[in-house]
């Protein structure tokens, strides 16, 4: 939403600067994205009259020669009458008419914000005809899109030689303010209720009975439409006003209401539909304007039935944009005689569109269900300037009277003929009753009663107190205020949420987290040993996890992934860290040892007592190497030793038999398992041969993945000082038994002793091994 | 003859086969062309199968138990000058850390949740706009990998609401992974780190909410600093406010230079009733702020993607 600065002063009297008028409504109201600065965007482009128009005979140019007034412009030359030549290519242009002109020099507008402005110069035109500057229209102005002929300006608005910029209004701040941020107040999507915040940031009463004043009489005459909301939850209001040709409306002169529409980023397009635009800008109600005849038509009768109701399965509608469009169930449509003639607050039906033949208007202004709106704009991609107002809920109070403003308007070529309004289920005010200590409680401040009382009248709320209570109504347009703490946010927010004093509540620190402990030790203990920590994304790819030889029924699917690279959540850490390690070992990196910690699902583990997906905190390793030909398992067994001789936690190596999903990518005979106190933590091993395959990595390849919830419990980080001399002796024996079993024939003969291993030899051909173990005496 | 051998020749056979295409008239040539091609795909496809079945058969075991191979050195860790933490994990341990040292217990965020969770229990107002803000993904089940650490407060009015029962206050630091449906670039992405604070008592105040987090990011940022605040909408606060601090000096801020750090505001009641929690004797606030973005300008990185791309290039920088 585009907001202009100048239209705001038009409400409310600012006594500050802009800068700071900018920083108080990004501080109390909202937050502003940007502000484009156009108190320069007019420069140099003036009003002028042309005095002379001369057709430049078999071209489609006119010799004009036109007064500025005053104005001396360095490099233009007035002739003996002290006009000024200007060459112009528009068939409207005529002596007598005042026009703006933009001078030498001057930049076009409609090309400021282009990366090379275009600047007007002084040309010589067909080889002869000196031409200074040129007379512009709409589109070069960036006012509009029209390029037919000139802008006319009325001589009771401007004289010669007035810069343009001042007669209009617009060397202004435009603010930009993100729609979403104002996604709960419905009433600041209109200039005057935005200014009424501006003015209650300001402490400032706000007055404005702009829909209030100038309204035409009704006419007597019985309406000759009815109408019928079906459900009043999808449309709580519906106003219809209808207007009878009695003239035509001449519009000659470029006026303050276009360059409102251009500044809020819209155009001028005919009266009608400008008044409508016009009018949803300043008060955020939408309107929508029907050729009434055609409406009439359609319905078959000669008093139809304006019927608002939800669209039927099937039902077909031909949009304004010539598009059809199938309606869902949701859409709500306005129908003739239950005809669908409009797909309601998106998009008026091509059946009914106004045209220059129209001679009778329904003016529609009406509030519809924001929930249906939304599933409209989404469904069919409509949005409008009045699709997003509509789908922050626009209160009813204000349709019929924004209605009939618009046929005041438009009373130079239109009556009022007939008014309907269907409000089914009259909006009651919202009553909040509050104490000055309740709002002072919360915020930690200490506001007097008038103050805020003052605070809320100025922006129209309307406050008793009765004791120490206030009893606060909130105005019509305030439908988002309930309870006591909407009334204390208004509070805060207008006398400045920065006014309230920062103080710490007193406290203890914390028992630290158990988890999270465990994590930075880990973290800090792998890095220590020369392994780089990784953060890898929760989705990947149904391919990784096929490489991987993973399941992909077995992970949670996202229906809206943004890619098939992340469509699965994944059930383990390791294929994301087989997938790169390929990255790395192309970059490529000789040798790395790569982890992370992080949360896995997978659906055979299934719903905790919340309901929601069981969760595991896995911790993955891998390490790789591209040049060594020596086996990797080993490398990977002597990390996750590390880590567990570090948390005290006595584990067990033993074969592969558990089939659980974590195991699918380690091949069974150079993999085991790890275990403790009869509970499987986890696993470390070589990848089998066909998954090294296809992630394409080199035979140096081994990781473990481990439960680090259930390793919590049994961690510890007590230390084992040992004093003392020690003597470390070699003991080798020859064996064709494991390891494991040698070990057990060691330690029976050296009970006290820390027994560390050595080398394995096998001579070839041999089948025993020479067993080497280091054994630490305390003498 | 084993399996592979007789692919072989069948290929040879084809291939042989093949050779014949100049004998034949050429409006015949294509279609028997495709026909050789057809079945030479299918063979190569048959060798390849057969291929990878064979890499894991025969493969040699080892012994599980030792600590080093069969005639080889036992390895050793690699030096410790390659090692490195991940600096968005560096950065979230120091927060949680300040978190805790200011009292605050710490709770880890899912990452995978439910509707429930995610808006029901925080007052979204069903199918209302405001979860459209969220550009949620979903799975199959409607289960959503949560958008806002938020995802946790009802969790944690529950758990802890026995403090108040013991006249202590609740409060709770939430890290967490938080993900949303949008186009990854320099400054976004979908994957991305949170915490959350919830802190409930008795007579808490808006004031003390501001002294709080003034304090955390005093903390964080080793200095002095100066705090602001816009005003928000979140359906779970109320009021909603988005606190901004002046960019600290020892990252290049400059004075009047505002950054935005998270969504904060009073506990909308409707949340704190849900977890059982009477907002007639109880008020809490609650916050929410990115850590990407601290680790980006305390580094001063400038791609948020290299977070996630496991690029040791970029990882190794941090040890």
């Amino acid at each position: 939403m585009r907001i202009s600065l100048n239209w705001v002063k038009k409400y409310v009297n600012i006594p500050i600067s802009d800068a700071e008028l900018v920083r108080l409504i990004g501080a109390r109201l909202v937050e502003v994205e940007e502000v484009i600065d156009e108190t320069h965007k007019y420069d140099n482009i003036f009003v002028v009259k042309v005095e002379k128009a001369e057709k430049i005979p078999d071209t489609h140019l006119t010799l004009c020669q036109i007064n500025v007034g005053e104005l001396e412009i360095p490099k233009v030359e007035k002739n003996a009458d002290g006009l000024v030549q200007v060459v112009c290519g528009a068939p409207n242009v005529h002596a007598g008419m005042l026009a703006a002109w933009i001078a030498p020099g001057a930049v076009v507008p409609a090309s400021v914000h282009e990366a090379a402005p275009f600047v007007i110069g002084k040309r010589k035109m067909l080889g002869k005809f000196d031409s200074n500057g040129m007379l512009a229209a709409m589109d070069e102005l960036d006012l509009g899109d029209d390029h037919e002929g000139i802008v006319e300006i009325d001589p009771n608005m401007a004289k010669p030689g007035e810069a343009f910029a001042e007669v209009f209004d617009l060397n202004d701040l435009i603010l930009d303010i993100e729609n979403k941020s104002l996604t709960h107040r419905p009433d600041t999507f209109g200039l005057i209720g935005f200014a009424r915040e501006v003015a209650g940031i300001l402490g400032q009463k706000f007055e404005c009975d702009y829909l209030s004043e100038k309204l035409p009489n009704l006419p007597d005459k019985k309406a000759p439409v009815s109408i019928t909301i079906t459900d009043e939850t999808i449309c709580p209001r519906y106003s219809a006003v209808i207007l009878e040709k009695h003239g035509e409306i001449k519009k000659k002169y470029l006026n303050l209401q276009d360059t409102l529409l251009a500044k809020a980023g819209m155009r001028p397009i005919d009266p009608i539909v400008d008044a409508t635009n016009y009018l949803m800008l300043l008060t955020g109600q939408p309107l929508h304007a029907f050729d009434y005849d055609k409406f009439v038509k359609v319905g078959g009768s000669e008093t139809p039935k304006v019927i608002v109701r939800l669209a039927r399965k099937g039902e077909k509608l031909v949009l304004l944009d010539d598009e059809e469009i199938e309606l869902n169930e949701n859409d709500i449509v306005i129908t003739s005689n239950d005809k669908p003639v409009a797909l309601a607050g998106a998009m008026g039906g091509k059946s009914t569109m106004i045209d220059e033949n129209t001679r009778n208007i329904l003016v529609e202004s009406a509030t519809f269900s924001l929930y249906n709106l939304r599933k409209t704009q989404m469904s069919h991609g409509i949005f409008s300037e009045a699709i997003t107002r509509f789908t922050k809920g626009q209160p009813a109070y204000q349709t019929l009277p924004v209605a009939l403003k618009c046929a005041d308007m438009l009373k130079d070529g239109f009556a009022i003929d007939a008014v309907a309004d269907e409000y089914p289920d009259q909006q009651s005010k919202n009553v909040v009753k509050i104490t000055t200590d309740e709002i002072n409680d919360l915020l930690g401040t200490n506001y007097q009663k008038d103050l805020i009382v003052n605070t809320l009248s100025n922006v129209e709320f309307k406050v008793e107190p009765d004791g120490d209570t206030l009893c606060i109504t909130a105005p019509s347009w305030r439908t988002d205020i309930h309870i006591e703490e909407d009334i204390i946010e208004e509070i805060g927010r207008l006398l400045g949420f920065d006014n309230i004093e920062p103080v710490l509540p007193l406290h203890a620190t914390a028992e630290k987290n158990a988890l999270f402990e465990l994590k930075k030790y880990i973290r800090d203990l792998l890095s220590k040993y020369g392994a780089n920590e990784v953060l890898t994304y929760s989705f990947v790819s149904g391919n990784v996890l096929e490489k991987a030889g993973l399941n992909t029924d077995n992970s949670y699917k996202i229906v809206n992934s943004i890619s098939p690279d992340l469509q699965f959540v994944r059930q383990s850490i390791m294929p994301s860290l087989l997938d790169k390690a390929y990255l790395n070992e192309k970059l490529p990196v000789d040798q790395f040892a790569i982890f992370e910690m992080n949360k896995v699902y997978r659906k055979d583990l299934g719903m905790d007592d919340e309901n929601v997906p069981q969760e595991k905190i896995s911790l993955g390793f891998l390490v790789a190497e591209r040049k060594n030909n020596q086996t990797a398992f080993y490398l990977a067994k002597k990390y996750v030793a590390k880590l567990f001789e570090e948390l005290n936690i006595e584990v067990d190596y033993l074969s592969v038999k558990q089939n659980n999903p974590e195991i699918l990518p380690f091949e069974p005979k150079r993999t085991a398992e790890i275990w403790a106190n009869g509970e499987y933590l986890g696993i470390v091993g070589e990848f089998k041969n066909s998954v090294r395959n296809n992630f394409k990595l080199a035979p140096f390849l081994a990781g473990f993945e481990i439960d680090l919830l259930k390793i919590l419990n049994m961690a510890s980080l007590k230390k084992t000082v040992c004093f003392g001399q020690k003597k470390i002796e070699d003991l080798t024996i020859t064996t064709d038994k494991t390891y494991a079993e040698a070990l057990e024939e060691v330690q029976a003969k050296y009970p006290n002793a820390k027994i560390m291993p050595g080398t394995i030899y096998q001579a070839e051909g041999q089948k025993t091994r020479n067993i080497t173990f280091h054994i630490e005496l305390m003498l | 003859m084993d399996e592979l051998e007789k692919l072989k020749n069948e290929l040879k056979k084809v291939n042989l086969e093949a050779a014949k295409v100049r004998d034949l008239p050429p409006e015949k040539r294509a279609s028997f062309g495709r026909e050789i091609n057809a079945k030479k795909t299918e063979i190569l496809e048959k060798i390849e199968a057969f291929e990878k079945s064979l890499l894991d058969k025969d493969v040699e075991p080892l012994d599980i138990t030792a600590w080093s191979g069969v005639n080889e050195k036992e390895p050793e860790f690699y030096r410790t000058e390659l090692g490195s933490k991940h600096p968005l994990m560096t950065e979230l341990d120091r927060v949680a850390g300040i978190y805790q040292m200011m009292g605050f217990d710490i709770m880890e965020s899912r990452q995978l949740d439910d509707e429930f969770h995610m808006f029901d229990s925080l007052n979204f107002p069903k199918e209302h706009p405001a979860r459209d803000g969220y550009d949620t993904f979903r799975t199959e089940e409607n289960l959503i990998p949560p958008a806002h650490t938020s995802t946790m407060q009802h969790r944690v009015l529950k758990k802890y609401k026995h403090n108040l029962a013991e006249g202590k206050a609740i409060a709770v630091a939430v890290p967490g992974r938080v993900y949303r449906n949008e186009d990854v670039d320099a400054t976004h992405e979908h994957t991305f780190y949170q915490c959350e604070g919830v802190y409930v008592s008795s007579d808490c105040t808006m004031g003390q909410m501001l002294g709080i987090l003034k304090e955390f990011f005093e903390k964080y940022y080793e200095q002095e600093l100066n705090i602001r605040t816009q005003p928000g909408y979140f359906p779970f606060t109320e009021p909603s406010l988005e606190l901004l601090i002046e960019k600290p000096k020892n990252i290049g801020g400059k004075k009047g230079d505002y950054l935005e750090m998270l969504g904060c505001g009073m506990i909308h009641p409707n949340v704190l009733k849900m977890a059982g929690i009477d907002p007639a004797v109880y008020h809490g606030f609650a916050w929410g702020g990115g850590i990407d973005r601290l680790v980006m300008l305390k580094y001063g990185l400038s791609d948020v993607r290299n977070f996630e791309a496991g690029n040791l290039n970029f990882l190794r920088e941090f040890n």
